[in-house]
């Protein structure tokens, strides 16, 4: 069941999943490739979150917005996870696992490291979104044994490539910038490639992920930092 | 022909080049950027009869120094700085000449616009600098700025100057009640909280930037703490756990997981830009 919600005066969010999943997330992914194949009128944009996606109309349609809200809700009832997009590649990640939480994440959950990397390495990861910096992605569904909160305090700044737990998601840092998430290892593979952005870039030029991917991490011995 | 107009001697507390940024990118967690006081910005284009996306260069608070290269028409707007020029009219500049903004007096954010825009790369469509994503760099001092070549300006024969009718600079010290919308977690705030939001002035934390603005007053005791993270929009009212409110500016994460008690009207939300620490707002729902 679709539902839908006003957000200001050019938006609707649409929620239409009551928790995360392999279901979800093919609903998710038919829900945007259908808005793309036929745009409502005036739709600037679709961001997708976890259960939700948004749709950005522009100002000129500010009037129309509750009219839009039940219109996009009837086009898209007919839908369900069955009818998804073609599946896209699993993209391989190789992951050193020597983060600075890793030891502590594995005590506080009565773990051998050895079990943190088997666990977090096992699934193949669902690319919700991308989102807190450029390229970052949300990867789910994290082994519930892994859910481990963000740190009270951030740290002031974490590596781009840094391996990371927050709540019940796993991510990977994007650029170098502040962040709260337990590190639990690095990759070389670069989120977002930001030194060859030039004019003529486009997102999959210079973003390793989209939403809709899917990632598998491979252990690897670690090299020298 | 793109030319040298300015040379950026001291950037004072920040300087970057932004035009009306570039939305569509949130899916790859790009947030929309762009100049924070939109109002001001898009008067000093129109005076220079720019498009309204050519790029100003951002200016926060005070500290600047520019040393003009070569003459030109600019027109400075936004927030008082004790400029050695005059705001909000078209002024012409002499190559050798300095401008500084030495003392801030109101508002957060100057905006200083050149005949024919600034000449700067733009990334996904868009020339504003976003330094925390590493999208383009802020300005460092030496930096040489040029300007686009296609300036329509002609003052006709005997004008002297324009300038903005005295009622649409706004008076940042003093902004007005803000409307705002309902957010899509409107539902999970009690009666209360929504009273204890509407009712009370809200003061601007020093703890604001690009990113978002954070406000002090009266907690509001949001009964659910986290939601899972989903899409957020410019402007939106983000409160936390800790009851203090944030709202998402134009370098905020497009995504977020705590609940939205509304979203102040995009038209409005220039106002609270401009708002310096300390400054109160107060906010209405739309009707």
């Amino acid at each position: 069941m679709i539902d839908w919600v006003r957000y200001g005066p050019q938006a609707v969010l649409l929620r239409f999943a009551e928790s995360v999943g392999e279901d979800a997330f093919q609903l998710g992914r038919a829900i945007i490739a259908e808005l793309q194949r036929h745009p409502p009128a005036g739709l600037i944009e679709c961001v997708p979150g976890f259960t939700t996606v948004l749709l950005r109309f522009h100002p000129s349609q500010t009037e129309n917005i509750p009219w839009l809200g039940k219109y996009v809700v009837g086009q898209l009832a007919g839908l369900s996870s069955a009818v998804a997009p073609t599946e896209a590649a699993i993209k391989t990640i190789p992951v050193v696992y020597d983060g600075e939480d890793l030891v502590s994440l594995a005590e506080e959950k009565s773990l051998s490291v050895g079990e943190v990397i088997r666990l977090h390495s096992e699934p193949i990861y669902k690319v919700y979104l991308l989102g807190f910096s450029p390229g970052f992605p949300y990867l789910g569904e994290l082994n519930p044994k892994l859910h481990t909160p963000r740190r009270p305090t951030p740290r002031p700044r974490i590596a781009a490539g840094s391996v990371a737990i927050g709540g019940e998601h796993t991510g990977i840092y994007s650029v170098d910038s502040p962040g709260g998430w337990q590190i639990i290892g690095r990759t070389s593979v670069r989120m977002f490639v930001h030194e060859q952005l030039c004019e003529a870039s486009k997102p999959d030029e210079v973003f390793f992920l989209k939403p809709g991917d899917r990632v598998r991490f491979v252990p690897v011995e670690g090299g020298a930092r | 022909m793109n030319a040298e107009v300015f040379r950026v001697v001291r950037t004072g507390l920040g300087a970057s080049i932004q035009d009306f940024g570039r939305p569509g990118f949130a899916s790859y967690g790009v947030p929309p950027g762009g100049v924070m006081d939109d109002h001001a910005a898009a008067w000093a284009n129109r005076l220079l009869e720019n498009s309204p996306e050519a790029p100003v260069l951002e200016l926060l608070l005070q500290g600047a120094h520019l040393e003009v290269l070569r003459t030109a028409w600019l027109v400075i707007t936004g927030g008082d700085a004790h400029c050695n020029l005059p705001l909000w009219r078209i002024l012409r500049a002499h190559a050798g000449e300095h401008i500084v903004f030495p003392n801030s007096r109101k508002g957060l954010w100057t905006y200083v616009a050149v005949e024919g825009g600034f000449d700067s790369p733009r990334y996904f469509g868009s020339a504003s600098v976003y330094p925390r994503g590493r999208i383009g760099k802020a300005l460092a001092g030496g930096d040489v700025l040029t300007r686009a070549s296609g300036s329509r300006l002609a003052l006709p024969e005997g004008v002297a100057g324009r300038a903005i009718a005295a009622d649409e600079r706004h008076d940042y010290a003093n902004p007005p009640l803000l409307r705002v919308w309902p957010g899509p977690q409107w539902d999970l705030f009690t009666h209360t909280d929504r009273s204890v939001f509407f009712q009370q002035a809200w003061t601007v934390s020093p703890q604001s930037d690009r990113v978002g603005y954070r406000l002090e007053g009266t907690r509001l005791a949001p009964a659910q703490r986290q939601i899972l993270s989903e899409p957020v929009l410019v402007g939106s009212i983000q409160v936390p756990p800790i009851g203090q409110p944030i709202v998402t500016m134009r370098d905020g994460p497009t995504v977020g997981g705590y609940p939205k008690i509304g979203l102040v009207e995009p038209e409005e939300l220039s106002w609270l830009a401009q708002c310096r620490p300390g400054t109160q707002v107060r906010f209405k729902l739309v009707t």
